[in-house]
């Protein structure tokens, strides 16, 4: 189980990689790093855990190539850079580390997609987590609204306690990047769900109709694929309050990644899934039979869509045969439908028939 | 009472003149004001290249525009030459009447026969500005230049003179100039800048005219100057008998009723080419007439019959006549070498290819295409190539898309050669200039405009063929650039990388930096080439170095094989390495222990050569291990050459002279293999013999 690291134990970890080259160099050999393979080909489902995680494939890249070269000698410029943030106690964006990289001479990034990558291999391989690193990620968390209740600590270092309906505007709770039990204590809550929702427009919408309090539910706003911390705080909240998790997403091929990263665990962060994922969560819709169910208006899947979904069909995840079906189904079709769509009955819809039908199949409404 | 009828004829034909020219401005190229310009710029330059070609003259050639009245768009044009100049008598002949001169009727490759020459420059100005123009020409055998001012009556169709005279013609630096012509001529027009400007019309003219030495002041002042590369001239054509594939019923009919012969079988030999003593007579079965017949007796069925049996549209025996090709002496190429120089001198570079093909007939008329290709340097890399069309040595810059020599380079696949083409259609994309030339004794336009090449099956195939063959040029050009990069990252990881992980990992861990002699050896595990070959502006000589690194944990053999232009002429100096000749043109080093982590540097200069000559040194090896940076030798295409040249040297020992060619494909006779021509140094020992 991924776990939180002392700054010691954290150095500790890196030194690992450091000494990985350096005894390679020693022998009269290139350097190296091992880290496992990072593709849909090498994960696979823990039992113990429930989610899915990286596989026994492992890479080794080594120093025989100019751009592997460049790759080891970042993720040192990295280290060097933690570590001086650990003995400073500061803290840095990946973004800015981006822009500090400027000053590493041959070790610097060539783009800000490099220094997000690296600082994920160093995290897989190291056992750490990037808070450990004491590096942050630009995107911000979701907005949460709902009768619950929890504390945030402040940047004064006090504890604030806030309710999730009482406390807020109308744009909601604004989920931090670090949600940790450091910095917030999940407190009480008054709901029977939480429902994790795509795009804002039906994020806001539920809240006009004042569905949160109609249906006692929290409502989490994804901002499309979401970000580490949200996708943390759903599988706090289900784990410590064991509250059911259903999805509200448009219904199309990327979609469907969406609900993977939450609910098996995302390709990319495979070795922290158990830290990330919440298995328990449910797709609600929009499905592939609800466009034909609902006659929803609808597109013509894209090129680039038909090949997500084709992908999708050989991607253990979606290897269920619900998905199966649901994938296939929709591949038939030719179609995709947004969940904003459902505003052809009116306002209301979505509220009034939709989701009280989708969720009695669920046994929640 | 014939005088008012001719009277009458004459006013018809004055109105016509004016007419015509007003009617049909665009295509005698004055349709736009920015064209104008270039047309007369053309016409001027186009009289003073022919005139010293003619002469044998290296043309000097000065072109000069002011503007003159910016509201009204004035502008002087002024263009001198170093040509023969003309007799006073002849120069309102030349710059007054309309169609002068012989090289309309004669059948050979030449400049003029595009536009209606300079008189139209001097009509265009006489009807824009009302202006004459000022004609200035000197001929050696005379100490005086003779000045005139030429005009056209256009109620009479006849120039005028004005202030005729005779002057002391010199030199800007005061020296009394020998020969030469100079205009002086006033037009509305408007000065330009871009792909269709006066300055890219001079620029592609001097590609095109390598022996010519251009002079261009714009209107700004600034001097645009195109040096002569070459003191050779054009081969002097020839001009030849018309042949019968390419002959024309109005043509013909002219020739019969003209023709003194009194046989038509005399009529066949003496006024075609191409047409043999049997040819005549078959040719008189074929079209049934009698071949006693006198060609200017014969009746207008008679000459149709003829034409027929030209064209093998009448049979003998079943088959039509066979007619010889047609002489191809009547046509001067530019030349490989020189269209290289050519274009070096204008566009900068890292590679040039260029290629003559051998003459070819279609429809009776022997032509010749000639491409360039120019790639790298300063060239955008994300716009369409530059395309440098050229007929007879003549630019042609407008209709670009609707011309056979662009439909040429649209019908390869540039994508195989390394260039950009979407959808492999169109003009490739790169930074790369393609030049094509076509030279030919009657060139096909589409238009009275003759800016396009018209379409002909033939000529788009020569022309496709001789890109086809450039573009492989070019790939393995691109190739080799490749590989220098290859060789060049691989450096950068042992001598900067490796050395920066080596350092920063022993920094955060607190060890000492450790000895990386082993990870190098490991990293590389194989023996890398560099090759340098660079212009040494000092010594005038192309300095090339190839180093050899051994990274792998053994010694190594190898035999290093090098190119160098021995065929254009170079000559291979400060060899300290020896080694020995392969073949014409291949230099052979035998590197017989190269020690592990060592290097060993093969160095020599060649002399005799120009810069831009040699710029790329190809680098080959026999030897069990890969070497980075070089190929592997193929000794079956070696020995191949080295067949071809046994044939070449027993079987025509007088082409030995024939033109350079620098494709490193291409390797003279091999001498007898014997000793090494230069000791081997210490140290190292040599591929034949040499023991160290």
């Amino acid at each position: 189980m991924t776990r939180r690291h002392t700054p010691e134990e954290t150095k500790a970890a890196m030194h690992l990689i450091v000494g990985e080259m350096y005894d390679r160099m020693v022998k009269g050999e290139p350097p190296t790093m091992t880290l496992p393979v990072r593709t849909k080909n090498n994960i696979a489902f823990d039992k113990k855990l429930g989610v899915y995680k990286y596989g026994k494939k492992q890479s080794i890249r080594d120093a025989t190539s100019l751009g592997s070269a460049k790759q080891l000698l970042r993720a040192l410029h990295v280290v060097e850079f933690i570590e001086e943030m650990l003995v400073a106690g500061k803290s840095s964006t990946l973004r800015e580390m981006y822009y500090i990289s400027e000053a590493w001479g041959l070790g610097k990034f060539g783009s800000q997609n490099d220094s997000n990558n690296l600082a994920e291999d160093l995290e897989i391989v190291t056992k750490c987590l990037r808070e450990d690193f004491k590096l942050r990620p630009e995107e911000d968390g979701a907005r949460m609204i709902g009768n619950l209740t929890l504390r945030e600590r402040n940047r004064r270092g006090e504890w604030m306690r806030i309710n999730a309906r009482d406390d807020v505007g109308d744009s909601g709770y604004g989920v931090p990047y670090n949600v940790e039990a450091e910095k917030i204590e999940l407190l009480e809550h008054d709901i029977d769900f939480i429902m994790a929702i795509e795009t804002g427009g039906m994020f806001d919408r539920l809240i006009e109709n004042g569905f949160d309090e109609q249906y006692r539910c929290g409502l989490l706003h994804l901002k499309g694929q979401p970000a580490r911390s949200t996708r943390r705080i759903m599988k706090r909240m289900s784990e410590e309050w064991d509250l059911p998790v259903v999805v509200f997403l448009d219904g199309d091929p990327w979609s469907f990644r969406i609900f993977a990263s939450i609910a098996y665990g995302a390709i990319k962060t495979a070795h922290i899934s158990e830290y990330l994922a919440t298995p328990s969560a449910t797709y609600l819709g929009i499905t592939a039979d609800d466009i034909v169910a609902y006659d929803l208006p609808n597109d013509d899947l894209s090129k680039k869509d038909i090949e997500a979904l084709k992908a999708e069909l050989t991607d253990p995840r979606f290897a269920d045969g619900w998905w199966q079906e649901q994938i296939n189904m929709m591949l038939e079709l030719g179609k995709k439908a947004e969940q904003q769509s459902l505003a052809k009955y009116g306002l209301d819809f979505v509220t009034e028939t939709y989701l009280p039908e989708k969720l009695s199949e669920l046994g929640l409404a | 009472m014939t005088g008012i009828a001719e009277k009458l004829a004459s006013n018809q034909k004055q109105v016509a003149i004016s007419e015509f020219f007003e009617k049909n401005k665009h295509f005698l190229g004055f349709d736009s004001l920015a064209r104008s310009l270039i047309t007369a710029v053309k016409e001027a330059v186009d009289n003073a290249l022919d005139a010293c070609e003619e002469a044998r003259i290296l043309p000097t050639i000065n072109v000069a525009i002011e503007k003159m009245d910016v509201k009204k768009d004035i502008v002087k044009l002024i263009v001198e030459d170093n040509g023969p100049g003309i007799p006073q008598k002849s120069i309102e002949k030349v710059f007054g009447q309309l169609l002068f001169g012989s090289r309309f009727h004669a059948i050979r490759q030449s400049r003029g026969q595009q536009g209606i020459g300079i008189t139209g420059v001097v009509m265009y100005c006489q009807l824009t500005t009302g202006r004459t123009t000022h004609v200035r020409s000197k001929i050696a055998s005379e100490p005086t230049a003779a000045v005139v001012d030429i005009g056209l009556d256009t109620r009479k169709n006849k120039a005028t003179k004005a202030n005729q005279g005779r002057e002391m013609w010199y030199n800007a630096d005061g020296s009394a100039k020998e020969h030469g012509t100079e205009v002086t001529a006033q037009l509305k027009a408007k000065y330009q800048k871009g792909r269709q400007s006066v300055w890219q019309y001079l620029r592609m003219t001097s590609i095109v005219n390598p022996h010519a030495q251009i002079t261009f002041t714009d209107p700004d002042g600034e001097v645009h100057h195109w040096p002569r590369v070459t003191e050779r001239l054009p081969t002097k054509v020839e001009a030849i008998k018309p042949h019968p594939h390419g002959i024309e019923l109005g043509q013909l009919q002219r020739m019969t009723s003209e023709s003194t012969d009194s046989r038509l079988t005399v009529f066949l030999r003496m006024n075609f080419s191409g047409v043999s003593a049997r040819a005549s007579k078959e040719l008189c079965v074929a079209a049934d007439v009698d071949e006693k017949t006198k060609p200017k007796s014969m009746n207008p069925d008679q000459i149709r019959a003829l034409l027929e049996a030209f064209q093998g549209e009448r049979l003998v025996n079943g088959k039509p006549v066979k007619l010889l090709n047609p002489p191809t002496n009547c046509l001067s190429p530019i030349e490989e070498l020189l269209i290289k120089k050519g274009l070096s001198k204008t566009i900068d570079s890292r590679f040039i290819a260029t290629l003559t093909r051998a003459p070819e007939v279609t429809q009776g008329n022997p032509y010749q295409v000639e491409v360039g290709l120019i790639f790298g340097g300063n060239m955008p890399a994300d716009k369409p190539v530059e395309i440098l069309r050229f007929a007879n040595r003549v630019p042609l810059m407008y209709q670009q898309g609707g011309c056979l020599l662009t439909k040429a380079i649209e019908s390869v696949d540039w994508r195989q050669y390394g260039l950009d083409q979407p959808g492999a259609k169109g003009v490739p994309k790169g930074p790369a200039a393609i030049l094509v030339h076509l030279a030919s004794t009657n060139v096909q336009f589409t238009s009275e405009a003759k800016e396009a090449l018209a379409d002909n099956a033939e000529v788009i195939e020569e022309a496709r063929k001789a890109m086809l063959e450039m573009g492989r040029g070019l790939r393995k050009h691109l190739e080799r650039k490749k590989k220098m990069a290859k060789t060049k990252e691989k450096f950068e990881l042992i001598n900067d990388i490796l050395p920066a992980i080596a350092k920063k990992s022993a920094d955060i861990l607190g060890k000492p930096v450790p000895d990386l002699s082993g990870s190098i050896t490991k990293i590389m595990s194989a023996v890398i080439s560099e090759t340098e070959t660079v212009w040494n502006k000092e010594t005038k000589q192309t300095d090339v170095a190839i180093t050899l690194f051994n990274y792998t944990t053994r010694v190594r053999a190898y035999t290093i094989l090098a190119t160098w232009p021995e065929k254009s002429g170079g000559t291979m100096i400060n060899n300290d390495t020896g080694g020995r000749k392969e073949a014409t043109g291949v230099w052979a080093w035998k590197l017989e222990s190269l020690q592990p982590g060592e290097k060993t540097v093969i160095s020599y200069s060649l002399s005799n050569l120009e810069r831009g000559d040699w710029t790329e040194t190809d680098i080959f090896f026999r030897g069990s291990q890969d070497v980075i940076g070089a190929s592997k030798m193929d000794e079956k295409f070696l020995e191949e050459i080295r067949r071809l040249e046994q044939v070449l040297t027993h079987n025509s020992s007088e082409d030995e002279d024939e033109d350079e060619d620098e494709d490193e494909e291409e390797y003279e006779p091999n001498e007898p293999l014997g000793e090494p021509a230069v000791a081997p140094p210490s140290g190292q020992t040599t591929l034949f013999g040499g023991e160290a």
